[in-house]
């Protein structure tokens, strides 16, 4: 069995790919059983595996690779390994078109004041943002995740950030409804 | 059933010659079954935030072995792409392939792609994970998403999508 997939990945993030000696990637290849050929020159991660199928895991390697790539930290990409957390690229350009200013713009709102707008929908939403170059991603259990997509997708295409964190806190009163329910009527599985 | 098939062959000769390959096409199915040393097969996994799709075909990948989703075994919409229902339909589908012969299996995995996410959903891994708990042997394992050198327009029209 084998696997093979190349990445690539912004150089300034190569730093922070290979942490101090080291030390980052040989987390993720212990922990995702793959090995990370890394070239600084050019920015490419060649991420192999040939081992045991039952442990090895190449796509989370994949998610917490190109996670780091678009500027989150070590800390928080290591994340992505627990339960179903997923992660989810957008790229601005999609709103803004091609002029640098407008996504210059739209990095701002989604940012706020000192951070104060990703901060809060990273509360109300649970999940990790980041915003780096032309995209936004976010790391997140996968219900929460859409929320957080569909919450920066609104406030990218011009909502109010008001009207943006009332539509998480709806949905979240929702969720906190449906857990109490779920002792009511088991229809899980 | 000898004495039915030698009255045929007495009566008319090209019955006979049907008669005769049924029984070694009876003959041979049983035999292909038991010796099978090495049969090998490609395992497409489509894995999507809302479903998992495990759909196994021979080496050419037109002739349909077995196929199972995330769907078929759980009845709540947000569970189908869960890792549960993904090793459920896996096994499933294990279970079809071995009646069948097969020993191993390539395995091809597909995220949405296009305008859509391009790593695989939660199933994916739990997928894999059970086909080879299910005792096949794992070639290959290739990602197959779909990625344009130029996009088309995501969906949802210039205003973005408005919940």
């Amino acid at each position: 069995m084998s696997f093979e997939k190349l990445l690539r990945i912004p150089n300034e993030r190569i730093a922070v790919l290979i942490g101090k000696s080291g030390s980052v990637k040989s987390k993720i290849e212990k922990q995702c059983h793959v090995s990370l050929d890394i070239d600084g020159e050019t920015g490419e991660v060649l991420i192999k595996t040939s081992g045991d199928v039952e442990k090895i895991q190449p796509f989370k390697a994949m998610e917490i690779v190109t996670a780091i790539g678009r500027g989150f930290s070590p800390e928080n990409a290591m994340t992505l390994l627990q339960g179903e957390n997923a992660l989810h690229v957008i790229d601005l350009r999609e709103f803004a078109g091609k002029s640098n200013s407008n996504i210059e713009r739209i990095k701002g709102r989604i940012i706020g004041e000192g951070g104060k707008a990703r901060r809060n929908m990273e509360n109300l939403s649970g999940t990790h943002i980041s915003v780096y170059g032309k995209t936004v991603s976010i790391i997140g259990d996968t219900t929460k995740l859409r929320l957080a997509v569909d919450a920066i997708a609104s406030i990218s295409s011009g909502s109010n950030h008001g009207a943006v964190y009332t539509k998480l806190e709806a949905a979240n009163r929702r969720t906190k409804q449906e857990k109490m329910k779920l002792w009511e009527d088991q229809d899980v599985f | 059933m000898s004495e039915i098939e030698a009255e045929i062959e007495e009566v008319e000769a090209p019955v006979e010659e049907e008669s005769e390959t049924e029984v070694k096409s009876t003959r041979s199915e049983p035999e292909t079954k038991k010796e099978g040393p090495d049969k090998w097969g490609i395992a497409h996994i489509y894995s999507s935030y809302n479903n998992t799709i495990i759909h196994m075909t021979d080496l050419t990948g037109a002739e349909t072995v077995a196929i199972s989703s995330g769907g078929f075994h759980v009845n709540a919409d947000r569970y189908e792409s869960s890792p549960f229902a993904a090793m459920k339909a896996a096994n499933a589908v294990v279970e079809v392939a071995r009646t069948k012969g097969f020993t191993g299996f390539h395995i091809r995995v597909r995220a949405v792609g296009g305008v859509g996410s391009r790593v695989p959903g939660p199933g994916a891994q739990a997928a894999i994970r059970a086909l080879a708990r299910g005792g096949f042997r794992i070639g290959r394992i290739d990602d197959v998403t779909p990625i344009p050198h130029d996009t088309t327009r995501k969906k949802g029209g210039k205003r973005g999508r408005r919940v």
